[in-house]
């Protein structure tokens, strides 16, 4: 049969295909990656733009419109069983669609490539199962069975499994093309991002911040499944950061520092912008004296050969386990009446950062969150926070924010442990000039245990087990917000108390719309401006994944991943979810 | 060949669950099954206080170990029913402090030190999660390649690290 493929009314591509050879969109090009916002049809990339804005230029869903959406379909998945630690795997992915496909995963890593070209409903063309060794991997997950999404790379689909594994999939069939081991659970490593390809390199990085990993960023040649290069995020000896690490007993060799969200990438510089996770162990600061670079920083790297060309730390000997893995949109702004080219970044600590991202110099910082108790504020012109102290290798930040050895229980923290915002994506309308900030309120509780060493240190931990240097107690009501945010002042332009900590991240819309999921199933749309709520429907389980939009045939959708069972630390303050179920979802919403 | 190797295998696996369950009467196995269901996913003990409940910390909180528990079954029960006043223990029984049940004490009079609700469990699946406890883990010392094939099963690399 022939077939033609449009896309955006335009002819993009004309195969002539046998009758036994699948249907084959265009191929996923580096310069498609470029120009992804010129495809509003499509969601090409997990951020929607390598920029991060998770933007979509769709407009016929809007502030006129969006009181006539519904729920036009749903598919349900799988990849919820139990598995290790935990009880249920999670949804956390960003649908990716290309021509009327959407690619999913679920958190055991299983792809599905969902034909929606229809409108009326979804067909899973083929499913894709890693057939992952379930406790191995999921008993070295911190937080969850999670999977944020796939990339696309000419005609084949990226993905991961919590396992460890990079595949490289036909687009067309869900063949396995080739594997490659990136991580090992052996050693407590495992993947859950969604890639980041640039050009012919997928970029991956490793979780397991709990369990004594070292944090690294490694870089897959995608032509031949072969390693091009591995940066670690913890400077070993003799690399600049390294001095940092002032225990004198190499502790830097399971310092932490995870990489578990997709980075965002500036083409114009070549350079992509990497957020990274808490130090280890994460509340026994006393473990691990200095500032403990690169833990809870921005990484800004080179693509083609790893190296690291500036970092910034946020929390300097982070006590809190305030990593700062989420992404960091590249913004442009006027600061001051100055231009600038910003990377910004909505930080688990509770402040708004923007640097300037040539440089990762410090532009300007703010709170953004409701309580925040751990400093005073940042110093104005580093960004360190003020109550930082240069002469000393363990920081005191603000008295009762966090535990010790010497006093191993704290009073209070706010943000709580959680932040903030943790990894759930923010989005950014760049028309209206506003940064949308879903995040966790409330304060929580921590504990310091003296951590003990690894056995290749001469200690008794073994490799898998938990390295956290104490615990976190979370026995106060979390509740949530969603924040529209000056990206050039950090102003908070308005604001929204939610009934729960917000876990999903934000899509918004040229329709001057807000798309979020809650953790009580309702999923909602407020207006950009005002965040007044304008429409909401609840799909009876909760949502811990950001929505997407597009489009076929002319016709727009949004989509979203629904169903996690919510974390205890929801849950159990929250009686009105205790006897919600899980589920493995799928929900299409149009006009 | 693959066939004989496998065959092979689920009647080793068999015997050695024969001989694993030759201790207790066919009930007591049973109800200690179950109580390992309990314990590893219904009420997910295993998260905070690990597999072989040797108790952790991190984000499940800082979960003592349950090998080195000194209480006697009624009151570890009670501890599974109630929870622990001001800590992360969670309570199973689904009317704790909706009267004086756990501790001589109500919600109102427990206040900000009530603990977190956790999965709620019947009778006989917290009696059967204590017996699972007392039978495999209370009293033991390390646990042992052996315990962790008996919880995890041979279908994982799991236990590998623990081979000696």
């Amino acid at each position: 049969m022939k077939k033609l493929v449009f896309a955006g009314g335009l002819m993009i591509s004309l195969l002539a295909v046998s009758a036994f050879t699948p249907m084959r969109a265009a191929d996923m090009t580096f310069e498609r990656a470029l120009n992804a916002s010129k495809e509003p049809q499509n969601w090409l990339l997990h951020h929607g733009s390598f920029e991060g804005y998770r933007f979509s230029r769709l407009k016929d869903i809007n502030t006129d419109t969006v009181k006539n959406l519904k729920p036009v379909f749903s598919v349900a998945l799988g990849g919820f069983e139990s598995g290790g630690r935990y009880k249920f795997g999670n949804l956390e992915g960003t649908p990716i669609v290309e021509d009327g496909i959407m690619y999913v995963t679920d958190g055991w890593g299983s792809v599905y490539a969902i034909d929606v070209s229809s409108g009326k409903k979804g067909v899973i063309k083929w499913k894709f199962d890693p057939g992952v060794d379930r406790p191995w991997a999921g008993d070295v997950a911190c937080c969850g069975v999670n999977n944020r999404g796939v990339a696309l790379w000419k005609d084949r689909v990226i993905s991961i499994a919590l396992d460890g594994r990079l595949f490289s999939l036909n687009k067309a069939t869900g063949e396995t093309v080739w594997e490659r081991k990136v991580a090992d659970p052996a050693i407590a490593e495992t993947l859950t991002l969604a890639p980041l390809v640039i050009r012919d390199i997928g970029i991956v990085g490793v979780a397991g911040g709990e369990f004594g990993v070292r944090g690294w960023i490694d870089a897959t040649d995608l032509n031949t499944g072969k390693q091009l290069w591995r940066t670690y995020t913890i400077p070993g000896a003799g690399d600049p950061g390294n001095e940092t690490w002032k225990d004198g007993k190499e502790r830097w060799k399971h310092g932490g520092g995870s990489v578990w969200e997709t980075a965002t990438y500036d083409a114009e510089s070549d350079t992509f912008y990497q957020g990274i996770g808490n130090a280890g162990p994460d509340w026994d600061p006393e473990y691990r004296p200095g500032d403990n670079k690169w833990a809870a920083s921005v990484l800004a790297i080179s693509p083609n050969d790893g190296k690291i060309r500036w970092g910034y730390q946020y929390t300097p000997n982070d006590p809190f386990d305030f990593d700062e893995i989420s992404e960091h949109p590249l913004i442009n702004a006027k600061v001051n009446g100055e231009d600038r080219k910003l990377v910004v970044h909505a930080a688990r600590n509770g402040f708004y950062y923007a640097l300037d991202r040539a440089n990762g110099s410090f532009v300007l910082g703010k709170q953004y969150v409701d309580q925040l108790n751990w400093t005073p504020g940042l110093d104005p012109k580093t960004g360190r926070p003020l109550n930082y102290n240069p002469a000393t290798d363990v920081q005191e930040y603000a008295p009762g924010s966090h535990s010790s050895r010497a006093k191993p229980k704290n009073e209070r923290l706010c943000p709580s442990h959680f932040g903030g915002k943790n990894w759930q994506p923010t989005a950014y309308n760049p028309e209206l000039n506003l940064l949308f900030i879903p995040s966790v309120e409330g304060c929580n509780f921590l504990e310091t245990v003296e951590q003990k060493d690894f056995v290749d240190q001469g200690g008794t931990i073994q490799p898998r087990e938990r390295f956290a240097g104490g615990a976190q107690k979370t026995t106060e009501r979390l509740y949530g917000s969603l924040k529209a945010v000056d990206p050039a002042t950090g102003e908070i332009k308005s604001r929204l108390k939610l009934d729960y900590p917000n876990f999903a991240g934000a899509l918004a819309t040229a329709g001057n719309l807000v798309f979020l999921g809650q953790a009580d199933g309702s999923f909602t749309a407020y207006d950009a401006k005002s965040l007044q709520e304008l429409w909401s429907f609840n799909v009876g389980s909760g949502i811990n994944a950001p929505a997407v939009s597009y489009s076929v045939n002319g016709k727009q959708y949004i989509a979203v991943l629904v169903g996690s069972r919510q974390s205890p630390f929801v849950t159990g303050m929250a009686p009105e979810l205790k006897n919600t179920s899980t589920a493995s979802m799928l929900y299409v919403f149009g006009l | 060949m693959a066939v004989l190797v496998a065959a092979v295998a689920f009647l080793l696996s068999g015997a050695d669950a024969t001989r694993a369950q030759a201790e207790f009467s066919a009930q007591d196995a049973r109800a200690i099954e179950f109580g390992k269901e309990i314990f590893k996913v219904k009420a997910n003990c295993q998260f905070c206080h690990k597999w072989d409940a040797s108790g952790d910390t991190g984000y499940g909180g800082h979960a003592l170990s349950l090998r080195k528990t000194a209480l006697p079954p009624e009151q570890f029960a009670e501890v599974v029913r109630c929870g622990r006043l001001s800590t992360g223990m969670p309570f199973h029984d689904r009317l704790a402090y909706t009267d004086k049940r756990c501790f001589g004490v109500t919600r109102e009079e427990v206040g900000k030190d009530l603990p977190p609700m956790g999965e709620f469990l019947s009778a006989r699946e917290i009696d059967a999660v204590v017996r699972y406890l007392f039978a495999k883990a209370v009293g033991r010392g390390a646990s042992t390649y052996e315990e962790c094939v008996d919880f995890w099963g041979k279908e994982t690399r799991q236990c590998e690290p623990m081979k000696k």
